[in-house]
């Protein structure tokens, strides 16, 4: 069997990084248990050299196993994302990990086995290809949600998500079978060809099939109306899980949606579009207006990552139900996760230290933190400026993307969505600014004494490598604008 | 009047709702739990099933992955619940309603 | 085998089902209600219980068990394997290998972080 070695060359760096981890953890003394963090830190910076050589490389598509995995620039955009946001994640947990004093290698293995089963995701043209791809990055997030096993908050988030979790792979699976069912093909390109002209008798289940399929994905993403478990969990896990969990496990979940519903079921835009233009509208306005009534910090991000999947979706729910650009809505969508994932990460990155330095994850308990850490105070002021949308940082393009894409969809349903989209980023601009607003201009309590410890050094690379990226992306939009049109091309061909 | 693969699919969907509808009457985490184990044994045999009507057998390694990652799942459930116990003593999900708002 | 063959099953399930439903009325409808403790026990005679049945197990059986499953059922993927493997040749061998590679790891981690001991105490954090 002829294998194309270097397309699949990140995922074999990424398994045998895993079972370094493993061992490593076996033979390692508690003292040196850190090494296992290095590990898994060299073992993803080596995946990306793969990545590196088939960007740079003149074969555009590389297709594996009769088509059922297939590496095209999207998928490549989206695995460099995975093992950068994975990258940041193990460089978070670090310090946060070591405090906890035990399971590390554990943790990191979970971690890694998370990033592989999204890379899968990525290059997945196949039901079973995909739902293998999908559990494998949402099983190990379980255990980790509940890594503080002795604080009954961690379980409960745990125990919430995994219930939830598992039911959504149910209902998931259900749609997938009676795709399977009604197509008899377990491709995407062979679904797409069978669903072309299905017998009318099987086209109630066609819809079905493709209800299950989105409500599964839409659990998965936490849109609402299927959003309940994520506040819960994302409040109980430990911080650093969450960012990977609010990012990286969000963004899988969006990408295999995308990767379903475009190369399987573009015909039947017409029973998905509405879908998702009702998931965008619905978890766009109702994150907004719970994010407003938060008051701990955690809670908010919770709500504003459900807000931003929202938003996330207007481009590719606005080209769906105009019926038209499908190649230009999912391509502004790609651009905004990105975006969205380097500034959230970032935003977790403060919280992790901004909670350390006040001991309070309560926004009110963060007053005056601009004074007593004026570095850190820029920080939450650019991560959450960017999350707001606002000029020159990052986050602005990603709306700027958004709105275009929603508005060259021309339709007036894609213009109605651009138009609640507006409305959604004036209100989120209000919860934003709050937290700037109580770190710079609130007055300090008393005896609060200005920070001299610095943060651990793995912890400041992170906000570091976030912060410079939301501000390069933010005056210098074009490096991102080529990273669209190669997905914008590659898509359109596939 | 043969026995079709429609009759299985019939079946399987009637697992399956029986499965759905457990989850939301029933407060035990383990009770969901089984309910969650038969909708995906229902969705094994629609698969096998489907295979079977139409000859292909790629269903039948569809269920191969589906039983394995069933199996992982049950094992972290289990998990996790032991760990909800430790601390509790119950395994009633009402109980744990430690995060609001 | 035709639908029409399943009608004796079908038939035999359904006097079943109600002989069940039937008497489970006729008794609650026709048989005077008079509890005394003694009526109440679990036994009428013989001794007596101290404590629930379903009490707490110790962990070790969820544990035993949880690694028994999933072992157990990993190996199903060796059996799509075998049928095939003449055909599937030197890349077969090797796919069959890295998968065992992978299990055996996880059972050498196993065994070695004690959770196969069964005389060990097992509460709080294994032993790293």
């Amino acid at each position: 069997m002829q294998i194309d070695w270097l397309a699949i060359a990140p995922e074999i760096v990424v398994a045998v990084t895993i079972l370094g981890v493993l061992a490593a953890d076996l033979v390692l003394p508690r003292p040196l248990k850190y090494w296992t963090a290095t590990l898994a830190v060299v073992g993803l910076t080596l995946a990306v050299v793969p990545l590196i050589l088939m960007a740079a490389s003149s074969v555009e598509t590389r297709s594996l196993f009769e088509g059922s995995y297939v590496v095209d620039d999207f998928a490549l955009v989206l695995k460099g994302l995975f093992l950068i946001a994975g990258y940041l994640v193990v460089l978070m947990s670090v310090s946060y990990i070591e405090s906890d004093r035990y399971y590390q290698g554990e943790y990191y293995l979970l971690l890694l086995s998370s990033v592989l089963g999204s890379l899968v995701i990525a290059s997945a043209r196949d039901l079973i290809v995909l739902f293998i791809g999908v559990e494998l990055t949402t099983g190990p997030l379980f255990m980790l949600a509940g890594w503080r096993k002795g604080d009954i908050r961690s379980n409960e988030a745990s125990l919430k998500f995994f219930i939830l979790g598992v039911l959504s792979t149910a209902i998931l699976l259900w749609g997938m079978a009676m795709l399977y069912g009604v197509s008899g093909e377990v491709r995407f390109d062979q679904i797409r060809s069978a669903l072309a002209d299905p017998s009318p008798a099987a086209q109630p289940l066609v819809g079905l099939a493709i209800l299950f399929v989105l409500v599964g994905f839409a659990f998965k993403v936490s849109a609402v109306p299927f959003h309940f478990w994520a506040p819960d969990t994302y409040e109980g896990a430990p911080t650093p899980v969450t960012a990977y969990l609010s990012v990286s496990s969000k963004a899988a979940g969006f990408v295999a949606l995308f990767v379903t519903v475009y190369v399987a079921l573009r015909d039947r835009v017409d029973i998905w579009g509405p879908g998702l233009w009702a998931l965008a509208a619905l978890s766009m306005t109702i994150g907004n207006l719970a994010a407003l009534r938060q008051s701990n910090i955690v809670r908010l991000l919770a709500y504003s990552s459900i807000a931003q999947a929202g938003f996330m979706l207007v481009p590719f729910a606005a080209a769906s139900v105009a019926g038209e650009q499908l190649a230009e809505g999912l391509a502004a969508t790609v651009v905004y996760l990105v975006i969205y994932a380097l500034m959230n990460l970032g935003a977790f990155a403060v919280v992790i230290q901004g909670a350390r330095r006040t001991g309070t994850g309560d926004i009110d308990g963060w007053a005056g933190l601009g004074r007593i850490d004026p570095r850190l105070g820029v920080l939450a002021a650019v991560f959450f400026f960017s999350l707001a949308g606002i000029p020159p940082l990052a986050g602005w393009f990603a709306k700027f993307v958004m709105f275009r894409a929603a508005i060259a969809a021309g339709s007036a349903a894609a213009t109605s969505l651009a138009v609640i989209a507006a409305i959604n980023a004036v209100i989120a601009l209000y919860y934003y600014a709050r937290v700037a607003k109580v770190v710079w201009f609130d007055e300090a309590p008393a005896g609060a004494e200005p920070a001299t410890e610095p943060p651990a050094a793995s912890l400041a690379l992170t906000l570091g490598i976030a912060a410079v990226a939301t501000v390069v992306v933010g005056v210098f939009p074009a490096v991102f604008a080529v990273f669209g049109e190669a997905t914008r091309v590659l898509l359109a061909s596939g | 009047m043969t026995v079709t693969a429609g009759w299985y699919m019939t079946l399987a969907a009637l697992l399956f709702g029986v499965g759905l509808v457990g989850i939301f009457l029933r407060r035990n985490a383990l009770v969901m739990f089984m309910c969650i184990e038969l909708m995906l044994n229902a969705v094994n045999l629609t698969f096998v099933a489907a295979g079977r009507a139409i000859g292909d057998l790629e269903g039948q390694v569809a269920v191969f992955f589906v039983l394995v990652v069933a199996a992982a799942e049950v094992v972290v459930g289990l998990a996790i619940i032991v760990a909800v116990f430790r601390q509790r003593a119950s395994a009633s999900v009402d109980e744990l309603a430690e995060l609001k708002g | 085998m035709t639908l029409a063959d399943y009608l004796p099953l079908a038939l035999m399930g359904i006097l079943a089902a109600g002989f069940v439903a039937v008497s489970l009325v006729a008794s609650r409808l026709f048989s005077p209600n008079r509890p005394t403790p003694e009526k109440l026990a679990p036994y009428e005679c013989g001794i007596i219980p101290e404590t629930e049945a379903t009490q707490r197990f110790p962990v070790k059986f969820y544990l035993v068990a949880m690694l028994f499953v999933i072992f157990d059922v990993e190996i199903v993927f060796l059996f799509a394997w075998a049928t095939r493997w003449l055909e599937l040749g030197w890349y077969g061998i090797a796919a069959a290998g890295l998968f065992t590679l992978f299990v055996l790891e996880t059972l050498v981690y196993v065994w070695k972080r004690g959770a196969l001991d069964w005389n060990v105490k097992t509460s709080g954090p294994l032993p790293a």
